[in-house]
């Protein structure tokens, strides 16, 4: 797994590409949480995930709570038809605004 | 009653004793306390008494019958003032658990039966101002105040709600009334969509802490919130999340609920248990599921067993699992358990009070947040009701033994042999110079633990026959129907005073909260009339089923209210939608249910085997 963050009009941009499983899913999360920053606020670029293991439903779900402590919101990019059916079958694909493009991801957070 | 030098102040206090003798001449009374110490209380031109009343009955005035209940051998809670200028102790107020010294209102046939449906019809219409609305558990909230409004916040809870779920449950078990059966089935439904996390990777199910709601919107907290389970997962919370889903399992076999359980199983099977040490581990952590990661370090949770880890599956799912389905599979669990807890517990030769928590290889951790070096009373106690019933199941002499010691050591050790009732949390041991183990933050009583007294004592008097546990039955509670009943907004206290006296500050103020809902109150109606009736007077008890078309496997029906001892009671009876019906085996109690393609109401009789 390969986790590549910069920050653009200060939104955290995080692409991710791999696999996010049992052995990857601690270190998105170590990544991930401090990229949010004080306003609670990612886009997560997930077109090259190939895999989201439970684990990686979990981080993505703590992600969430933390966003929505600071009042902030995570946005899913690109994600697969495999990992929406995941997440939608676990019962919290609500919870992020998920989006199509890199553009479309940054201004549903604005 | 004497004083000590310097205390020479008034106060006031309750002492619950046996009247010894009445003085009509000098108006004055000796009571002899559970342990045999005598005090002398005077009467006075304003001392008023009452008997006991159950939830939904009106209040029993008895002040003109004070002389003739004051009969030898009556037990009864005096409350009142300590005058050191005379030495008097002069009674302000009592209550009668009865109107003569071997009849306890607690033992009606119907007693916990009508005290059942009153506390689990407060919930209903706190919950969801039924029946002016529908039951919807999106309306359900975590926290009530005392009169049972909400208190404003958007948490849903699932153990509260899994608790909630199982005072519905057995409110119909015992009365048939089909409320709280739709409110026993809603709740497991919203349970099943709301809390639940199925995990495709391993095909097993955990259950998240609650929700937040706000209108259509909820939040889903995955951690506990608690402080002392932090961004864990719990074991105790998702122990508790199948309470009430098992105890509706029971009466209507409903398959899915049996997958959720099931795969609820798999998930401590698999991430909670240890199969190298024995035992169950208390937390994990919500990412990898690993007890043993270091982010459980910061609630000192790593690694780590505890009492709810291993010994709460019997009493919250496991015992009413293996009451529905008689698999052995279930058995051997509840034996690991029991095993496990006769094992480790024991620390005799420190403290009569087991030890709660363990390292994983088992040595103590005497560490941990608040409890320290400290024994819950409750724990105690529920430890000797919970290895009495496996007992029941698997006859093995080293449970007996433990239940044995835990019920000859709690009288002094965590009773109040003054006034009644059981204590809360204590230090384990004692201080030079000290005779009584120290209570850590207050001296109250709290429910649920005189609950794990009542039901210990009863299932041991039932069990094996001595007589002492009767008498620590009967005082618990009567201690318990005088005082926690709230006769002025339902259901009951959450804590009260050594006194007696309800305490209504802070959280002790609520009828909701994580721990209460309707859980505990309602175990102890359902548990106490099946002990009670079945057990001790010997009257016969109704139970209701409601099995759904194809639900309990190869159609058979297991109606035995408890584990009780062998050969004690029987099935008499089977009405089917309301007609006799023959098909059932007496000593098993199993009913061999007729095909239908419709949910069949079931009533038995279980009746004592007389000796």
């Amino acid at each position: 797994m390969q986790i590549d963050i910069s920050v653009e009009n200060e939104l955290a941009v995080a692409v991710i590409s791999g696999e996010i499983d049992g052995k990857t899913a601690p270190q998105a999360q170590s990544e991930l949480l401090p990229a949010m920053g004080s306003c609670g606020k990612i886009v997560i670029e997930m077109s090259g995930v190939t895999y989201l293991s439970s684990a990686g439903l979990r981080t993505l779900l703590l992600l969430y709570r933390q966003a929505v402590a600071k009042n902030g919101k995570i946005a899913l990019v690109g994600l697969s038809e495999e990992i929406k059916d995941v997440m939608s079958m676990t019962g919290f694909l609500k919870f992020f605004a998920v989006e199509n493009t890199l553009e479309d991801g940054k201004r549903s957070l604005n | 009653m004497g004083t000590k030098q310097g205390m020479d102040f008034t106060f006031s206090d309750t002492i619950a004793g046996y009247v010894v003798r009445f003085d009509r001449g000098a108006k004055s009374f000796v009571l002899k306390t559970s342990d045999d110490r005598e005090f002398e209380a005077f009467l006075t031109p304003t001392t008023y008494a009452r008997m006991t009343q159950n939830l939904d009955e009106g209040y029993i005035d008895c002040t003109g019958r004070i002389g003739e209940l004051l009969s030898p051998g009556q037990l009864v809670y005096a409350y009142g003032v300590f005058y050191p200028d005379n030495g008097k102790f002069e009674v302000k107020s009592m209550i009668f658990p009865g109107d003569s010294p071997e009849k306890y209102r607690h033992e009606e046939q119907d007693w916990w039966i009508r005290q059942v449906k009153s506390i689990a019809d407060s919930y209903l219409s706190w919950q969801f101002d039924y029946p002016n609305q529908e039951i919807d558990y999106r309306n359900y909230r975590t926290m009530l105040h005392l009169a049972g409004a909400k208190k404003g916040d958007y948490l849903q809870e699932t153990d509260t709600i899994s608790r909630m779920v199982y005072g519905m449950a057995s409110a119909y078990l015992m009365t048939g009334e089909e409320r709280f059966l739709e409110a026993a089935e809603k709740g497991t439904q919203y349970l099943r969509d709301h809390m639940r996390f199925y995990d495709p990777d391993d095909d097993l199910i955990y259950w998240y802490h609650g929700v937040q709601v706000q209108g259509d919107r909820e939040q889903k907290l995955l951690t506990s919130e608690f402080g002392d389970d932090y961004d864990s997962i719990p074991a105790y919370e998702q122990i508790y999340a199948l309470a009430g889903p098992t105890q509706t399992f029971r009466i209507t076999g409903d398959p899915k609920i049996r997958y959720d359980i099931d795969k609820t199983l798999e998930l401590f099977e698999k991430y909670y248990k240890d199969n190298e040490r024995g035992g169950y581990f208390s937390h994990i952590d919500p990412i990898m599921l690993d007890p043993r990661s270091e982010t459980l370090d910061k609630g000192n949770n790593r690694a780590k067993k505890n009492w709810n880890s291993v010994g709460d599956h019997a009493p919250a799912y496991l015992i009413n699992l293996y009451l529905a389905t008689g698999e052995k599979e279930h058995l051997d669990f509840l034996i690991e358990t029991a095993d496990t807890i006769a094992k480790y517990f024991p620390d005799y030769e420190h403290s009569p009070f087991v030890q709660e928590k363990f390292h994983e290889d088992w040595s103590h951790d005497q560490t941990w947040g608040w409890q320290q070096n400290r024994g819950v009373v409750g724990h105690n106690l529920k430890i000797a009701w919970n290895l009495t019933r496996v007992m029941n199941a698997v006859p093995k002499e080293e449970y007996e033994a433990l239940a044995r010691k835990i019920a000859e050591l709690m009288p002094d050790a965590g009773g109040d042999r003054q006034r009644g009732g059981w204590y809360d949390v204590v230090e384990r041991t004692l201080q030079p110079g000290e005779t009584q183990y120290r209570y850590v933050w207050h001296d109250r009583k709290a429910w649920w633990q005189q609950e794990q007294g009542i039901l210990a004592y009863m299932i041991m008097k039932g069990c094996f026959g001595d007589d002492v546990y009767l008498k620590h039955a009967r005082e618990s509670a009567a201690f318990y129907n005088a005082h926690f009943l709230d006769h002025d907004d339902g259901a009951v206290y959450f804590n009260c005073l050594a006194n007696g006296l309800p305490y209504l500050l802070g959280t002790e103020r609520f009828k909701g909260s994580h721990s209460m809902s309707a859980y505990h109150s309602t175990e102890l109606c359902y548990l106490s009339a099946v002990y009670t009736n079945l057990l001790i007077t010997n009257q016969p008890m109704d139970f209701y089923f409601k099995p759904k078309p194809g639900g309990f496997k190869d159609n058979i029906l297991r109606v035995a209210p408890d584990l009780l001892p062998a050969g004690r009671v029987k099935l008499t009876k089977v009405e089917i939608d309301g007609k006799p019906y023959k098909d059932f085996d007496a000593d098993a109690m199993t009913v061999k249910l007729p095909v239908s393609d419709t949910d069949l109401k079931v009533k038995v009789t279980i009746t004592p085997v007389e000796a």
